[in-house]
């Protein structure tokens, strides 16, 4: 072990020369490769301690310019800092020398009873003992660093109420408490609220390690999922626990957002009305999503024995199988609507669309997404059926119907728009603008007026007569017979019309009505012209026959004849007139 | 005492009517007119404080039977006039119409009878004036 040093250097704090060449001696002795410096004051010395660095220093207590040796070790000692220091004293002060120890020198010998084997085991001591103490104080050091510095958030806690003994940066950082106020908090203090299940853990492992799932409340409010690993330590003397923290947040919150995304594809595929199947060109079905047993009846597992072509109805199968081919070509076809059979050996109609996914390793198929579309095909057939019905009608009358789209302004016709009033309307479709210019300009406010009332009033039907301009210029009567059909919200939708010619029988009963007129004056004539002549013979008559000695007979009797003449010469008159206006039936 | 005119453009039946009225007693003065235009100015002139029965025509050139009711309602006279239609017309046209004037209380198909002269005298409005003449 005394070879250990390649070369010893030594610092001799020694004002006596004699001591100093004693010392020398006795060293030289035992170590062959040694350097001394010497110091003759605590000045000199601290100057060569703070310019260099030595294995070893012994230190005389006398020295002129220290009268006290206590702080004369003290300061020696702290300039020393890592190398050992070595005291001498003499006789007279041999108590000191054991107090010294306490103020951190390696050993301390007395000089007179100095030697050159006692020196040197000291000096061995010394330097082997301060290095492994140096190298103690390196690790608890980085120890320390490592608690301190770690860039996972950790903490020591008693055992006993679970105060904070101390956290580290990491901790302060996560958590927003500075250590000041983690030094006087407790664990609880940081615990979520909604965590009652700590308590017992850590009653339950009060001495073992433990891991546990918790979420914790940040300074500001802010709650963290985390996960906990504890060990129980002794610190500083004290039975504790050393936690080391994981913010796993962005980790549940990951889970979490991977949990919702496969609740909406189960949402979507799985509990969707919707079939969603993956099959090959030949129809084999390697997939079929839950709802294939509203559709088809079939449980999915025994849907996945069958060829998919095998439910298609005959008619339709061409078609399906052409439409899978195009795939080939296309990355996505929609085959239009076609027949599947049920269970319940009923035929259901399909809308389907197919995705070539062959490349996408996930899938290796062709996806199908269909629809049961078997009430809207329905629906559409009743609806074609009533459409014709109402096509046939439409042309086999000989009114005009009219089919006007109120809220787009859209009015459609039948033939009867030309055939009636001679337009060759392009489409069969003009404006509602169009129509209302060819209503004639005296019955025009009479008609809107009327639509307007229906309109607003709930109503739903308008029968009105009004003249109609044709095409050459004319004007035609119509009686106009409209339904008005409503939308959801009661609004009027559509105002389904027909236009009857009625200029006949207008054209008619003026004519009737011309010749009641003639006929009344025909009456109006025989009541005053005829009968007034009349009258008067039947009066005198009368008169002559109640009044037989009446004076002036005879003149009575020229007044009853010239009144018969009158009487004859107008009926004379009214025959021929009536000859003239005699009423044509057509 | 109630007054008679009748208005009738035909000279004969006024000769005719005026002799019937004198005959059966419903009066001996009754004035004649051949236009209701100069009725009416007899009527402005002379009208007032006279109760009136009228026999009016309805076919009359110039001013007809209905046109002179309507220029009498424009007239006060302060004294109350009753006319009885007589007209040869047999259209219930003119019938409907003469329901309209409140003057109207009687409507004879020419020609007048002595029989229609004895209803004239017991209609209910004009009974009194001639119970009172036989008293």
């Amino acid at each position: 072990m005394k070879h250990k040093y390649a070369s010893l250097h030594l610092l001799i704090i020694e004002d006596h020369l004699g001591d100093y060449i004693l010392i020398e001696e006795y060293l030289k002795e035992e170590h062959k490769k040694i350097e001394l410096s010497r110091a003759i004051s605590y000045k000199q010395a601290s100057e060569f301690l703070d310019s260099k660095i030595y294995d070893a220093v012994i230190l005389d207590l006398s020295l002129p310019d220290s009268d006290d040796p206590f702080s004369l070790v003290k300061n020696i000692v702290s300039l020393a800092g890592k190398t050992p220091v070595i005291v001498l004293t003499g006789n007279s002060n041999k108590s000191f020398g054991v107090e010294t120890l306490s103020l951190g020198i390696s050993d301390y010998l007395y000089k007179d009873d100095l030697n050159s084997i006692q020196l040197s085991k000291s000096l061995d001591y010394s330097i082997e003992r301060k290095r492994i103490e140096n190298q103690l104080i390196e690790s608890e050091k980085k120890y320390k660093s490592l608690f301190a510095l770690s860039p996972l958030p950790m903490w020591v806690l008693d055992r006993v109420e679970f105060k904070f003994l101390n956290v580290n940066d990491a901790t302060v950082q996560l958590y927003g408490y500075s250590r000041e106020e983690f030094l006087n908090m407790y664990v609880s203090d940081i615990w979520n609220k909604e965590e009652p299940e700590m308590d017992k853990v850590i009653a339950n492992k009060k001495d073992e390690f433990f891991k546990i799932k918790v979420t914790h409340s940040k300074k500001n409010g802010d709650k963290m999922f985390l996960e906990v690993r504890s060990n129980p330590i002794v610190f500083d003397g004290i039975p504790a626990r050393v936690s080391l923290i994981h913010n796993i947040t962005a980790q549940v919150q990951a889970e979490e957002a991977l949990r919702l995304s496969e609740k909406r594809y189960k949402a979507l595929v799985q509990d969707g009305s919707d079939l969603v199947m993956i099959l090959d060109f030949e129809g084999n079905i390697s997939y079929a999503s839950p709802s294939v047993k509203s559709i088809t009846g079939l449980e999915a597992d025994i849907f996945l024995q069958n060829n998919f072509f095998y439910i298609i109805h005959q008619d339709d199968i061409a078609m399906v199988k052409d439409c899978i081919l195009k795939l080939q070509k296309q990355k996505r076809v929609q085959i239009p609507s076609y027949r599947i059979k049920t269970t319940q050996n009923e035929w259901k109609w399909l809308e389907t669309i197919i995705t070539n996914l062959s490349e996408e390793p996930a899938v290796k198929g062709i996806v199908a997404n269909s629809r049961d579309i078997t009430q809207y095909v329905l629906q559409e057939r009743a609806l074609i059926e009533s459409l014709s019905r109402y096509d046939i009608v439409a042309k086999a009358t000989s009114d005009t119907i009219t089919d006007y789209d109120v809220q787009n302004d859209i009015m459609t016709f039948n033939e009867g728009i030309k055939d009636m009033f001679g337009y060759a309307v392009v489409k069969k479709t003009k404006s509602g603008k169009w129509w209302w210019e060819k209503v004639h300009p005296e019955d025009k406010d009479r008609v809107k007026e009327r639509t307007q009332e229906v309109y607003k009033n709930n109503k739903n039907q308008l029968q009105i007569e009004y003249r109609f301009r044709c095409a050459d210029g004319t004007y035609k009567y119509v009686l106009d017979r409209s339904y008005l059909l409503r939308d959801d919200k009661g609004n009027p939708h559509r105002m389904i019309g027909s236009m009857q010619d009625l200029t006949e029988i207008h054209n008619y009963i003026q004519t009737i009505e011309k010749h009641n007129k003639r006929l009344r004056e025909i009456a109006w004539t025989q009541s005053h012209l005829v009968r007034a002549p009349l009258a008067r013979i039947m009066g005198i008559i009368d008169l002559l026959q109640h009044h037989r000695n009446i004076d002036n007979a005879y003149e009575l009797i020229e007044h009853i004849l010239t009144s018969a003449r009158e009487l004859d010469f107008i009926i004379r008159k009214i025959s021929s007139k009536a000859e003239r206006s005699t009423l044509k039936v057509k | 005492m109630l007054k008679v005119l009748i208005i009738d453009d035909d000279d004969i039946v006024l000769l005719v009517e005026r002799k019937m009225l004198e005959r059966c007693g419903i009066s001996a003065e009754a004035k004649s007119f051949n236009s209701g235009i100069t009725a009416l100015q007899f009527l402005q002139n002379e009208g007032k404080n006279q109760d009136f029965l009228i026999l009016l025509d309805i076919n009359m050139p110039r001013m007809n039977g209905w046109e002179f009711l309507d220029k009498l309602q424009g007239i006060k006279l302060g004294s109350s006039i009753f006319v009885i239609m007589v007209t040869s017309s047999i259209d219930r046209y003119d019938k409907e119409t003469a329901e309209k004037y409140q003057k109207i209380i009687s409507f004879i198909e020419k020609p007048i009878t002595m029989n229609n002269c004895s209803e004239i005298k017991s209609l209910p409005e004009l009974k009194d004036y001639f119970t009172n003449e036989i008293d």
